[in-house]
């Protein structure tokens, strides 16, 4: 009974902050409700027995991505010059209405598919989970997301590679510069709270690579952590725009496409499919990879610089 | 119920309630320095016995270290940040009308 209230207050939520997200009054309480949106989500994929979800979800959908919403508002009023009090765009009861219902018209329908659809009796989970200890890790998800569906990950690495080359194109014609505002003065329990929370984010970012064989974490939620941490130190001047991306951080923002695709090519000689992994030691060396790529990019797009430097 | 589950659930709902008064304050109080002390008083305290019951039910000393350290966290994050706004909302009031 209990469950079933909470589950039910969850559908109601999740249901009544996406129409918050659309409808806000401004564009910054629309921000706001998708992050509480993002929290309830995670809540949700935790109800579902989804934890590896509800920890992305949590870290990548409402941190890093609430962060990255909330950083381009304050820099779109810089750039125009206007006070950060700006209306969404006026709604067109002309397009809301035929929209909505051709929206509720399709989602009908494919429910409407997915019921009467017979029962398939094996599908690639039922083949992917009896085959899961051949990979040596034990968790079900880094299995699948390094080993039966390798090229996917492989290529969302891609993505985020391009999504940052593009976020530069955009930027070095912006210019955006340092982060507005007086964040950047000293306040005493500022650093005490840095000297704490960085370690923090570190050890957490390492412990969901490590934990992500067996247990709920892995590259993409340990990078998100620890690019949290590097955000901090970005929005407390700790770490500063710089106007040139260095080496290492050029080899460490390709080390994961990297890592990842010579291994993958590392069996092809001995006859193997592509991507096919050659131990458990590669599945770690690449998570490892990936999840400094994946930090790095993030905290660069934060801070929409080509670069970060220590700040004097 | 055992002594243990009437515990853990007079925790629990002690908690509950100092949230709902936080809420409550956070929506009701005027400025933002009175929502403020109504927010970050009471989700401390609220978090904790939160923490607390979640620690009796589970009656294990590794979930109850876990649970103290995630309440030491929220009790940080929530200290700096009450006193990032507040020292921004001082700066933006005007100086006459200061509390």
């Amino acid at each position: 009974m209990i469950a079933l209230t909470i589950d039910a207050i969850i559908a109601i939520g999740i249901v009544w902050l996406a129409l918050q997200t659309v409808r806000g009054a401004n564009v910054f309480s629309a921000i706001i409700m998708f992050i509480v949106f993002g929290l309830i989500m995670s809540l949700a994929w935790a109800r579902l027995h989804a934890p590896d979800l509800a920890l992305a979800e949590a870290a990548i959908g409402a941190g890093i991505t609430g962060a990255l919403l909330l950083v381009t508002w304050r820099r779109v009023h810089v750039l125009e010059g206007r006070t950060p009090q700006v209306g969404m765009a006026a709604r067109s009861l002309w397009l809301t209405l035929p929209t909505a219902l051709a929206a509720a018209l399709l989602i009908a329908s494919l429910g409407w598919v997915a019921l009467t659809l017979p029962a398939e009796p094996a599908t690639a989970g039922e083949l992917a989970w009896q085959r899961l200890p051949e990979m040596g890790v034990s968790n079900p998800v880094t299995g699948v997301l390094l080993g039966f569906r390798a090229y996917d990950t492989l290529l969302e690495m891609a993505v985020l590679l391009a999504a940052w080359l593009g976020a530069r194109v955009v930027a070095s014609e912006l210019r955006p510069g340092a982060l507005p505002g007086p964040a950047h003065e000293e306040v005493p329990l500022v650093g005490a709270l840095l000297s704490l929370v960085v370690p923090i984010s570190l050890l957490v970012a390492v412990y969901l690579l490590q934990a992500g064989g067996s247990a709920p974490g892995g590259a993409f939620q340990g990078g998100a952590v620890l690019a949290a941490g590097g955000v901090l130190l970005c929005l407390t001047g700790r770490l500063e725009s710089a106007d040139q991306t260095s080496l290492i951080e050029r080899i460490v923002l390709i080390l994961g496409l990297a890592v990842f695709s010579s291994v993958g090519l590392m069996m092809l000689p001995l006859g193997e499919p592509m991507l096919a992994m050659p131990g458990v030691w590669a599945i770690y060396l690449i998570e490892t990879a990936l999840l400094l790529s994946i930090a790095l990019t993030l905290v660069l797009l934060f801070a929409a610089a080509p670069g970060l430097r220590r700040s004097s | 119920m055992n002594l243990q589950e009437v515990v853990a659930t007079a925790l629990l709902l002690s908690g509950c309630f100092f949230y709902i008064a936080g809420t409550v304050g956070l929506l009701r109080f005027p400025d933002v320095f009175s929502r403020l002390h109504a927010l970050t008083k009471a989700d401390n305290l609220g978090l904790l016995l939160i923490c607390g019951g979640l620690a009796v039910q589970q009656g294990s000393p590794r979930i109850a270290g876990l649970l103290l350290v995630i309440w030491l966290l929220g009790l940080l994050a929530a200290t700096v940040s009450c006193h990032l706004i507040a020292r921004r909302a001082l700066q933006m009031t005007d100086p006459e009308q200061r509390p």
